[in-house]
């Protein structure tokens, strides 16, 4: 599997994430909207798993193992998740 | 401008200076082997450096010039005139490279089919087997070159398609930023199988590479090159917005940061947006965060500057007509200073440090003891007081001596310039230089840049006879003009000497009765000698054709006047048929000026001593009255003699004394005498400039500070006696 939530709740993505488990993060993520979400195993992921994380504003926790998804992807997560931060503030 | 570029500036300044003086030398000895050799070296050390900014097009220029030296030293090839030139050629065109540097700090455009041209000068009979290929493309900011806004298909994720992926390969990405196709819906309302992503990624790789990455899904992608074809695109009123936007970020404060970055770049997004330039509108919301981010406006004020580039790019050639003296000013900021000077500083800090301490010792005994007599506590304050004055002193000295250049840094240039004129003009000339060692305040040698461009062009213009008549003359046909400085106590003396014609006295007087440069009867009584000095009186252009090189209403004028502004004195002295010699006399530091203080009509002046020859003291009676002027005889010499205060206030004094105190001055090369009150002390000031409301009041050099706090108004002897 690589969607799993552990026993403290989080939910951890590894290894390399195909398209179908954008329909299970998305689940994961309705159920336990508050829930953590660390993908520091995680070696790719399907623009539909990041889809996913935009969409939620989740700041995923750890850095992924792909270059491309640490250097590039991460940053616009960190902000979207920052902005909900905001909003959930204000 | 990077420390690194500036430091590649100042340091290939210095090597192509010394490989012209090489090649200066070269050209007298062609077989100079030990000159080849140095040449070599600064032309091979300059190619490095170029090599280490990543300025090919430097780089490849003077690679051809190494290998030509280079064949020269082994034997290969013979060092010839032509090769000389070309080598002067490549030092000429590092030369303006530089400047523009200088200037704009990056690397000038154009460079590469310059350079192409010097390579094939060069290459007309170098060796050219092992040229850099041309990467004249690397020369542009690889950062961000092209940008690609990816609208995938919503049906992508069904199709089996990863957009990301697709971006993750593109050649040189940088950065991108992921958006929704219209806007994100609701967590619960997401389709998790339909694509809704708008992928706009930077790259640093061309559009040409980036196209072919996307190859067969041209309708689903819009890529722009971002440096040339953005502001070609724009209109004028965009870019003016864009600018108004950088001149916002500019002011910026920390209080208004957030609102005026935020509003910037929204602005900035919309121009361009309206402007149909949606990628660098995305690269704009993209900075915008970035800026916001890291709390500083650098990034989207970078963004939005190169937007508009292009547009600089095209205006370049204006900013490179932009006056020599602006090119220098920027050169001459950067100050190479002796390591010794700035540890003396350090030391004179410390000691300083140490006085300010002693002085609160004797605070504290003070104010512990109430009843402490006066006369200890000033006993206290002695000794601090003494050491205080002594290091002022030496600091001073020393800040000073931080501030000096050698002339070098404005002699350097004249040579090049000399080969250009000296071609116009079709008049062989080489110009040698004597003491460029010299040093003066960096102010001085600052000033002295255009007023000896002056000099240089009308000895070459006028002074230099025409080739035919030299060689009736009998004179080398190869003119000379030397430029020699040398320090002499607190002056500088340069002299510029021509071996030309001389000044023709008649035809001066001539032209200073036609244009009413003084009066007849002044002529007629003149010296030669002073006739001579007419030149540099406003108005004279001795030009009996209007060149391209001088004569153009700028006379001599413009010389003297620049020369006495810094306080300095210029002179020409002429022998018929052997040539004129032009010499400026300056102070060696403009800051520090001796004065002596002179009190008039209740106040009290300063005279600026390096005008005063002497001070008398003659009866009232020998004061007569010349119609309305007076004047004294002095050495069987009419003296003129003004009442200072009636000059400065405008109205008569009486004076109850018998005896007159005068101050006799020099102006101009006249002599007068300013009759004043009473004569104070000498001193030497720090002369500050007049600002605000008294900018512009007449016959006042300047102010300063005296020890009890007033403020005495230094005099220009020059205007208060026109």
């Amino acid at each position: 599997m690589t969607v799993t939530i552990s026993s403290n709740g989080t939910i951890q993505l590894s290894g390399f994430c195909p398209v179908e488990d954008a329909e299970l993060l998305l689940q994961h993520l309705l159920s336990a909207p508050q829930a953590v979400v660390d993908w520091s195993a995680c070696e790719s992921a399907h623009s539909a798993v990041i889809q996913v994380l935009l969409v939620a504003r989740v700041d995923p926790q750890g850095a992924p193992k792909s270059p491309f998804l640490r250097d590039h992807v991460r940053p616009l997560l960190i902000r979207a998740g920052r902005s909900s931060a905001d909003v959930s503030a204000a | 401008m990077s420390e690194f570029i500036e430091q590649f500036i100042l340091e290939s300044r210095e090597l192509v200076e010394h490989a012209n003086a090489a090649l200066v030398a070269l050209e007298r000895s062609p077989q100079d082997a030990e000159r080849v050799d140095e040449t070599f070296r600064a032309i091979h050390t300059l190619k490095g450096g170029a090599a280490i900014v990543d300025f090919f097009a430097m780089e490849r220029a003077l690679h051809a010039a190494e290998d030509a030296l280079s064949a020269v030293r082994s034997g290969k090839r013979s060092m010839t005139i032509g090769l000389v030139a070309d080598c002067f050629a490549c030092l000429d065109q590092v030369s303006r490279w530089l400047d523009t540097m200088a200037q704009s700090g990056e690397l000038p455009a154009g460079a590469d089919s310059q350079a192409d041209t010097l390579i094939a000068r060069v290459a007309g009979v170098g060796v050219q087997s092992n040229v850099r290929p041309d990467r004249s493309h690397e020369n542009l900011p690889s950062h961000l070159r092209t940008v690609v806004r990816f609208t995938a298909p919503s049906d992508s994720f069904f199709r089996g398609e990863d957009p990301l992926a697709l971006i993750a390969a593109l050649p040189g990405l940088q950065s991108l930023e992921l958006a929704p196709v219209d806007r994100w819906p609701a967590l619960e309302e997401l389709d998790p199988f339909e694509c809704r992503l708008v992928v706009t990624a930077f790259s640093s790789a061309s559009a040409d590479d980036v196209g072919a990455h996307f190859q067969g899904r041209e309708g689903e992608c819009e890529i722009r090159t971002l440096h040339s074809d953005g502001a070609s695109i724009l209109t004028e009123h965009a870019r003016k917005l864009l600018e108004a936007q950088i001149a916002l970020l500019d002011e910026t404060q920390a209080a208004t940061f957030v609102g005026r970055v935020a509003s910037a770049g929204r602005v900035a997004a919309n121009v361009l947006r309206c402007c149909r330039q949606v990628a660098a509108a995305d690269l704009i919301a993209l900075e915008t965060e970035r800026s916001l981010r890291e709390n500083s406006a650098a990034a989207l004020r970078t963004a939005i500057t190169r937007i508009l580039t292009p547009t600089l790019e095209a205006a370049e050639p204006v900013t490179a007509a932009v006056s020599q003296t602006s090119q220098l000013e920027s050169a001459v900021r950067n100050l190479r200073v002796d390591a010794q000077r700035v540890d003396e500083l350090v030391r004179l800090t410390a000691e300083l440090t140490v006085v300010k301490n002693a002085l609160g010792h004797v605070l504290k005994f003070a104010e512990d003891n109430d009843n402490a007599p006066v006369k200890v506590v000033a006993n206290a304050l002695k000794r601090p007081q003494g050491d205080l004055d002594h290091l002022i002193g030496e600091l001073q000295r020393a800040v000073l001596s931080i501030r000096v250049l050698p002339l070098r840094f404005v002699l350097q240039r004249l040579p090049r310039l000399v080969r250009e004129i000296s071609a116009t003009l079709d008049k062989p000339a080489q110009l040698l230089i004597e003491g460029d060692d010299t040093e003066a305040d960096k102010a001085i040698v600052e000033m002295l840049f255009e007023p000896l461009l002056h000099i240089v062009r009308n000895a070459l213009d006028h002074g230099i006879e025409v080739p035919k008549i030299r060689s009736e003359r009998n004179k080398p046909a190869v003119a000379t003009v030397r430029i020699r400085s040398s320090r002499h106590g607190s002056h500088v003396l340069v002299e510029v000497e021509d071996d030309g014609g001389g000044v023709d006295v008649a035809r001066v007087k001539e032209v200073a009765r036609q244009r009413a440069v003084a009066s007849p009867e002044t002529l007629d009584a003149m010296s030669d000698e002073e006739i001579i000095q007419l030149v540099f009186a406003a108005g004279f252009s001795t030009a009996a054709e209007v060149t391209g090189l001088s004569g153009r209403g700028v006379g001599m004028d413009a010389v003297r006047t620049a020369v006495e502004r810094v306080g300095g004195r210029v002179v020409m002295e002429s022998r018929p048929g052997v040539g004129t010699v032009v010499k400026l006399m300056l102070p060696f530091s403009v800051m520090l000026t001796r004065v002596m203080t002179v009190e008039a009509g209740g106040q009290m002046f300063g005279i600026p001593l390096d005008a005063v020859v002497e001070t008398i003291s003659v009866p009232q009676e020998n004061i007569a009255g010349i119609g309305a002027a007076r004047a004294i005889v002095r050495r069987d010499r009419t003296l003129p003699v003004f009442e200072l205060a009636g000059l400065l206030q405008g109205r008569e004094q009486r004076f109850e004394t018998d005896e007159a105190i005068i101050v006799v001055a020099t102006v101009a090369g006249q002599l007068g005498g300013l009759r004043v009150d009473r004569v104070g002390e000498r001193m030497e000031v720090m002369l500050k400039p007049l600002d605000g409301l008294l900018t512009n009041l007449p016959g006042i050099a300047g102010t300063t500070i005296l020890g009890d706090g007033r403020v005495l108004l230094v005099l220009d002897l020059a205007e208060v006696l026109q």
